[in-house]
C-alpha cells in the first residue's frame, strides 16, 4: 500500500519515544508499591500463561513436545520421579526391581488407586498405556522411543507388573519419569484419539474441565487426589481449586498481565523480565528450572565439507568467542556451559579448555587445512571453494536473545575467514533443510530425562533417518569408539560403572570439535501473586500442588 | 443481476487461485505427514507413518490430491485437521467470530475516528484553527504509519499496567477486553481513512452546492453533515473494502500481541506445522469475507450516491 510520510518523523517520534519512556515509569512505580502480604485461603482460581506453543492434543502419548509434558503435568502422573540431585523416586510404583540380566523388571504398584474416572490403577492399565504408547495409530514420537525396548507387559496381579525387555535399558526408569509415558485410564484411551486428545484421564491433583482452542484449558481441582508425588509437602488434594491455563504467545504481553495481577504465573520470561524481577521489591518471584537432556549447542556437520576436516571444526569453535554475546544479550540469566549435557544432570562432565576462544589459533588451524587463499571479501578459499557455513535458524526454538548471538558468532568466525550464511525460517522448512543435508551448523535442543540422550543425539544410528526424514545426530558423528561407550553405557546396570561410561563418551564427543556447547535450555517462571509454585526434577515442568494464591 | 453473477464468478477465481497458491507453497516446502505425526521432527516410527500416509490420502498421486482439495472447498467440507485431530469447521466457527467482530468493530472506529477529525477541523475558526488543523494533519500521518505492534505494546503499558482501567488480555468477546485491540487495528487504518477523505472533502468544500448552503447561513457543522460529508465519504468507503482486507490481515499481529483467538493465530500455527485443510479453510474462509465486503461497499456506495445507481456496475 502506498503511505505518505510524516512531515518531520523525528520530532513526533522522539515526542512520543520521551512519553512512553515516561509512562512506563509511573507504571513500574506503582507495580513495586503494592507488596502487602495478604492473607493466604485455599481455593481460588490460578491463572498461569504459557508462551510456548499451544498443544495440538493434551495427551502426551500423541507425538510428545514440550507443551504436552508442561500441561499434562497438572493431570497425568508417571511410574516413578525424580529428585532434583538425579535419584529415581517412587510415585504411582513404590518399588522396582530388575533381574541381574537387566531383561526382567518388576514394578509393585500403590494400592487402591484409581483414575478420575473411576478406572482402577493396575497392572492391566500399566500395560495398556505401555501398548498404547507402541500402538503405531497412537502416532507416539516421544514416548515410544521410551519404551522401545519393552518387548512384553506381562501383569502379575492387581498391584504387580513384569517388563520383558529386548535388550537391556539402564535408562529404563529415567524414560518412565517423564511426561511422554505418563500414565492414564485405559477407559479414556479406549474412547479413541479425538475425545482423548481433548481430555486425558490420569491420576494427577487437577483434571481437564475444558479445552477452548486458542485460548486456554480449564482444570479442575481432584478432590480424591491420592497419589502425592517427590515435590507434594502434604499428602491429598491441593489447595488452589482451579487453573486457568491460558495461552499467550507473545512475551511482552505475558509479562505486562503478570504485573497487572492479571496471571500468577509465567514460562519463557524474556532476560529482561528476569532481571526486573530479580530487583528487590518487585514482589515477583523467579523459579530457574533449566530442562533435561542436552545444553543448547551448536553441532557442526562433520558428515560433509568443509567440517568433514576437525582443524577447521576447530577453528570454528576457538573463533566463535560467544561468552561476550551470552553476557550482554542474556543479561547475567543464562550461565556459560562446556558440557553437552544440563547442569541439572549429575552424570554430566565439562571441560572449558577446548573450547577457550582464541582467534590466532583458529587462523593457525585453518593455515594448517590448506584454507590459506582469501577472496576479495576475506573469506578464505581452497581449491577454488569458498569458507561457507549455511547455518539454518528455527525461530520457533531460538529466542530473540539466541538469533543475536549467532549473529555475533557470525561476526566472529567471520574475522578469521568464515562466511556463515544465518538463515532464520519457520520449524518445517528447518527440519526440511536438515533432512537435505543443507546445514553445516545448527542449534537443536533435545529435552530427556538423564544421560540416555547422549546415545540418541551421538550414536551413529542418530544419522539415519527416521520415516519423517528427521534424524538427531546433526553432527553427523559416526565413531565406532563412541558407539560402543554408548552401547556398554546402555547395558549396565552398574551406576558407577555407567556413570564413567557416560564421562568417557561426552570427552570423546567433545574432543571431537563437532560440538559448541552454549549454556542450559533455558527455562524459567516468574511468580507473582501466588507461593509454593515447584517445578518437578524431571522435566523441570511446574507443579501446582503445594500453591496457594496470595503473597 | 448480471453484476452479482459476474462479482459470484470473480469470487470463485479469487478462491480457487487463493487455495492453489496455499496448498502449492505448503506442499512444496514441508511434508503434512509431520503435522500428522506430531509437529516437524517427529521420530515416529515406520509403520505409525504408513498408517496416517494411508488414511490421509497422501499416497495417492499430487494432483488427486489436489483435486480432492478442490472438491472438499467446493462443497464448503475442508476435512480434518492434520494437527488437532478435530474437523475444520469445527475450528472455523470458533474462530470465524471473533476475528469478524474485530475487524468489524475496528472499521468502525476508524470511521468515528476520521469522521470526528474531519469536523473538528472544519468547525475551527480564525488563527487557532489553523493550528488545529495542522496537528490534526499530523497525528492523521502518523497515525497511518505507526507499526501495530508499536501501538498495542503501548496502549498495554499505559491503559492496562499504568493505569490499570483495562486488561491486558482479552478472551472472546469481554467488552473491556476489546478496547486495546480493537483501538490498535483502527488507528493505523483511521489515519489513512481521514487522509483520503481530507482530500476529497476540499473538493467538495470548494463544489457549488457548499458555496451556495454557506451563503445561505448555514453552520459549519451543518454544511458538513448535510452536504460535504456525504460527498467526500465515497472515496471512503470504496477504501474500505480494501482496509478490511488489510484489517484481517492485521489480526495475525493483534491476535498474537493480545492472545486473542482468531483466524489469524489459526493461519499462522496451521503455517508452522504444514496444517495443509486448517490452512485453506482460513484462506478461503477470508476469501469469502472479503468477496462480501467489497460487495457490501460497492451497495453501500450506490445508497450514497444515487447517481451510481443507474451507471452499469462493471
Amino acid at each position: 500500500m502506498t503511505r505518505t510520510f510524516p512531515p518531520r518523523p523525528t520530532l513526533l517520534y522522539g515526542i512520543a519515544m520521551t512519553s512512553v519512556a515516561a509512562l512506563a515509569a509511573v507504571a513500574l512505580s506503582s507495580c513495586a508499591s503494592d507488596t502487602n502480604a495478604s492473607e493466604q485461603a485455599d481455593g481460588g482460581t490460578l491463572v498461569y500463561a504459557t508462551g510456548d506453543a499451544e498443544p495440538t492434543c493434551l495427551d502426551p502419548h500423541v507425538g510428545g513436545n514440550y507443551p504436552q509434558a508442561l500441561i499434562s503435568t497438572q493431570y497425568l502422573e508417571p511410574l516413578v520421579g525424580r529428585s532434583a540431585d538425579g535419584t529415581i523416586e517412587p510415585w504411582l510404583a513404590t518399588e522396582w526391581k530388575a533381574s541381574d540380566d537387566g531383561l526382567t523388571w518388576d514394578f509393585t504398584l500403590q494400592d487402591k488407586v484409581t483414575f478420575t474416572d473411576g478406572t482402577p490403577l493396575d497392572a492391566e492399565a500399566v500395560k495398556a498405556n505401555i501398548e498404547h504408547l507402541q500402538d503405531p495409530d497412537t502416532q507416539s514420537s516421544t514416548g515410544y522411543l521410551a519404551v522401545e525396548k519393552i518387548k512384553q507387559v506381562e501383569p502379575v496381579d492387581a498391584t504387580h507388573v513384569r517388563f520383558h525387555l529386548s535388550k537391556p535399558d539402564s535408562a529404563l526408569l529415567e524414560s518412565l519419569s517423564q511426561q511422554w509415558t505418563a500414565i492414564q485410564s485405559p477407559a479414556g484411551i479406549a474412547r479413541g484419539m479425538e475425545k482423548n486428545c481433548a481430555d486425558p484421564i490420569g491420576t494427577g491433583p487437577f483434571t481437564v474441565e475444558k479445552w477452548t482452542p486458542q485460548q486456554q484449558v480449564t482444570l479442575v481441582r481432584n478432590n480424591d487426589y491420592k497419589t502425592s508425588g517427590p515435590e507434594a509437602d502434604h499428602k491429598g488434594a491441593a489447595h488452589i481449586e482451579r487453573i486457568d491455563w491460558r495461552f499467550i504467545p507473545d512475551a511482552a504481553t505475558r509479562y505486562a498481565a503478570l504485573t497487572s495481577g492479571e496471571v500468577q504465573v509465567i514460562d519463557n520470561p524474556q532476560p529482561d523480565s528476569i532481571v526486573a524481577a530479580e530487583k528487590d521489591g518487585s514482589g515477583i518471584e523467579h523459579i530457574n528450572a533449566p530442562r533435561p537432556g542436552s545444553t543448547n549447542r551448536i553441532e557442526l556437520n562433520s558428515g560433509q565439507a568443509p567440517f568433514d576436516d576437525i582443524k577447521v571444526r576447530e577453528a570454528f569453535i576457538r573463533a566463535a568467542n560467544p561468552d561476550p554475546g551470552i553476557k550482554s544479550l542474556y543479561l547475567k540469566t543464562a550461565t556459560r556451559s562446556n558440557s553437552l549435557l544440563a547442569s541439572t544432570e549429575p552424570t554430566s562432565i565439562s571441560d572449558n579448555t577446548l573450547f577457550r576462544a582464541n582467534p590466532k589459533t583458529a587462523e593457525k588451524l585453518l593455515d594448517e587445512a590448506g584454507w590459506t587463499a582469501k577472496d576479495k571479501d576475506g573469506v578464505r578459499m581452497k581449491d577454488g571453494k569458498r569458507l561457507t557455513v549455511r547455518f539454518p535458524v528455527s525461530t520457533n526454538q531460538s529466542v530473540a536473545a539466541e538469533q543475536s548471538l549467532f549473529e555475533q558468532i557470525q561476526a566472529n568466525a567471520a574475522a578469521v575467514g568464515f562466511e556463515v550464511i544465518l538463515n532464520p525460517v519457520d520449524l518445517s522448512t528447518w527440519y526440511g533443510a536438515l533432512g537435505k543435508n543443507e546445514y553445516e551448523a545448527v542449534s537443536a535442543p533435545y529435552t530427556k530425562v538423564g544421560p540416555d540422550v547422549l546415545r540418541i543425539l551421538y550414536h551413529s544410528d542418530g544419522i539415519v533417518p527416521a520415516p519423517s526424514g528427521y534424524f538427531a545426530n546433526h553432527a553427523q558423528l559416526a565413531d565406532p569408539e563412541i558407539d560402543t561407550l554408548l552401547d556398554e553405557a546402555s547395558a549396565t546396570l552398574d551406576a558407577d560403572k555407567r556413570t564413567k561410561l557416560y564421562a568417557d563418551a561426552q570427552q570423546r564427543i567433545l574432543e571431537s570439535y563437532t560440538v559448541l556447547p552454549l549454556y542450559d535450555q533455558q527455562n524459567h517462571f516468574l511468580v507473582k501473586g501466588a507461593t509454593g509454585v515447584t517445578t518437578l526434577g524431571t522435566v523441570a515442568t511446574p507443579t501446582f500442588i503445594n500453591t496457594r494464591l496470595g503473597s | 443481476m448480471r453484476a452479482v453473477l459476474a462479482r459470484l464468478g470473480s469470487a470463485v477465481l479469487v478462491v480457487w487461485i487463493t487455495a492453489t497458491v496455499v496448498f502449492l507453497a505448503l506442499r512444496a516446502t514441508g511434508d503434512p505427514l509431520e503435522a500428522i505425526l506430531g509437529g516437524p521432527g517427529s521420530q515416529a516410527g515406520p509403520e505409525a507413518v504408513a498408517r496416517a500416509t494411508q488414511s490421509y490420502g497422501l499416497d495417492q498421486p499430487f494432483v488427486v490430491q489436489y483435486l480432492a482439495q478442490l472438491w472438499r472447498i467446493a462443497t464448503l467440507q475442508f476435512g480434518d485437521s492434520y494437527a488437532r485431530k478435530q474437523p475444520v469447521s469445527e475450528l472455523l466457527a470458533e474462530n470465524v467470530p471473533p476475528t469478524v467482530l474485530l475487524a468489524t468493530l475496528a472499521l468502525l472506529l476508524a470511521w468515528v475516528l476520521a469522521i470526528a477529525g474531519l469536523l473538528i477541523a472544519a468547525t475551527a475558526r480564525g488563527r487557532f484553527g489553523g493550528l488545529v488543523r495542522s496537528a490534526l494533519s499530523g497525528i492523521e500521518t502518523v497515525a497511518s504509519v505507526v507499526p501495530q505492534f508499536f501501538l498495542g505494546a503501548v496502549l498495554i503499558l499505559v491503559f492496562a499496567n499504568g493505569l490499570g482501567w483495562l486488561p491486558v488480555t482479552s478472551s472472546g468477546s469481554s467488552p473491556a477486553g476489546l478496547v486495546l485491540p480493537v483501538v490498535t487495528l483502527a488507528v493505523p487504518i483511521a489515519g489513512y481513512l481521514a487522509h483520503v477523505l481530507h482530500g476529497s472533502l476540499a473538493e467538495a468544500d470548494a463544489a457549488p452546492f457548499a458555496v451556495t448552503a454557506r451563503s445561505r447561513g448555514a453552520s459549519e457543522a451543518r454544511v458538513f453533515f448535510r452536504h460535504t460529508l456525504r460527498h467526500a465519504a465515497l472515496p471512503g468507503v470504496a477504501l474500505s473494502g480494501w482496509a478490511y482486507g488489510s484489517l484481517l490481515s492485521g489480526a495475525v499481529v493483534v491476535e498474537a500481541l493480545f492472545a486473542r483467538p482468531g483466524l489469524g493465530r489459526l493461519l499462522l500455527e496451521a503455517a508452522t506445522v504444514r496444517d495443509v485443510p486448517v490452512a485453506i479453510g482460513v484462506v478461503t474462509v477470508i476469501a469469502l469475507l472479503y468477496v462480501v465486503v467489497m460487495l457490501v461497499s460497492s451497495l453501500l456506495e450506490h445508497v450514497i450516491d444515487p447517481r451510481l445507481a443507474k451507471a452499469v456496475v462493471a
